[in-house]
């Protein structure tokens, strides 16, 4: 069985992370750019997290065999500081071409306040203008609602945007039905304390359906850890789920996202044998979920 | 979907130590004298009434008395494009 974590913060975490995730039959990561638990003090310190990134963790990963990709941006957290955030921003261009680099992200809203939702769309239009997929953080807690509604309306009245080439992540009861309505990928990440655990993320899935929807751990600085993934696909296939819907959730989905991205070299996987069963295009693909 | 014989065998046991320990964490916060008039416990007094409702959805009803429902602050420069 291989599995990829589509959303995690290898720069987080311990290298026993990377040889649990090994042994559990993770294959690949992608990793975006986030909040690390403390505010920079400069650009240049984003200068030197983006080596990080697309160099540093790559070369970390693949010691394990393991492909890391990742994405780039400036968090909604540290948007609040706009002139510090459009000085991040004018790093991005030049690295968008690096081949571990699959897009813009993690973007999106913090406590949804005037500075983060300028940046953000400062950011959507950086994605749109170089044809980036988007991958986009919503807020936590009690401000996700709001946040995740003042999102996608963004997104949707952006003509430029093609919804099947963003991913909200980090949705939950309330907030995944925006998300699907807009026509976007929508992520789950299992982190119990803020977000959802494994047995609410496989009742996600079993009501609306595994179409378009990427599980991940989002595991970092916090409680969490790649072994929520893992727990995840234990309960799903505890309920009778086959190993067809196991593939199709845990490895085909985030290889149809990312796959949009030629710089994503994953097969998609004939779910019965393991064997790849097709080059994975994105929309193109003749996935029967597409 | 998995039968429902299924489900609550497989769900019960987890469900009561999570109700026993919702429990605990209650007397705890009495023990405590915490103010029963502070706007998080009402709003787990709240969800906890919902549980008990017959009503569908009451995950999302939940996570719906936990958010921020007042209005976004104005927006919309990429969305006059």
């Amino acid at each position: 069985m291989n599995l990829i974590d589509p959303h995690i913060h290898c720069v987080s975490r311990t290298t026993d992370d990377y040889q649990f995730m090994a042994r559990c039959g993770v294959v690949a990561v992608s990793e975006p750019a986030f909040w690390a638990g403390f505010d920079r003090s400069s650009a240049s310190s984003f200068a030197d997290y983006f080596h990080h990134l697309t160099d540093v963790e790559p070369a970390r990963a693949a010691r394990f065999g393991i492909d890391h990709y990742s994405w780039l941006c400036i968090n909604a957290k540290e948007a609040e500081d706009v002139a510090l955030a459009r000085q991040v921003i004018r790093l991005i261009p030049p690295l968008l071409d690096h081949p571990r680099v699959l897009g813009i992200g993690e973007i999106g809203l913090n406590k949804n306040t005037p500075n983060e939702i300028a940046i953000f769309e400062e950011q959507v239009d950086l994605a749109a203008r170089h044809d980036q997929l988007i991958l986009i953080h919503t807020p936590h807690l009690a401000d996700k609602h709001k946040g995740t509604a003042i999102i996608c309306d963004i997104l949707k009245n952006d003509r430029r945007i093609v919804p099947q080439r963003v991913l909200i992540d980090h949705c939950e009861e309330h907030t995944i039905r925006m998300a699907r309505d807009g026509g976007f990928w929508c992520g789950l990440t299992i982190y119990p304390v803020t977000k959802v655990t494994p047995q609410r993320g496989v009742d996600m899935l079993e009501q609306f359906g595994p179409e378009k929807i990427c599980v991940n751990s989002a595991s970092d600085w916090g409680e969490s850890g790649p072994h929520m993934l893992i727990d995840t696909l234990l309960e799903y296939r505890r309920r009778g789920h086959g190993e067809s819907d196991v593939t199709n959730v845990f490895y085909n989905n985030p290889c149809r996202f990312f796959g949009q991205c030629p710089k994503w070299k994953l097969e998609i996987r004939n779910s019965n044998d393991g064997a790849p069963a097709e080059f994975c295009r994105g929309p193109q693909s003749n996935s029967k979920f597409e | 979907m998995p039968e429902a014989k299924n489900t609550i065998d497989n769900a019960l046991l987890e469900m009561r130590w999570r109700c026993l320990s919702l429990a605990a964490d209650l007397d705890r916060l009495d023990r405590a004298q915490a103010a029963k008039s502070d706007p998080g416990l009402l709003k787990l007094h709240e969800a906890l009434r919902v549980l008990l409702d017959a009503r569908a959805n009451r995950a999302e009803r939940v996570q719906m008395i936990f958010s921020d429902q007042t209005p976004p602050p104005p927006y919309g420069k990429a969305g006059k494009r």
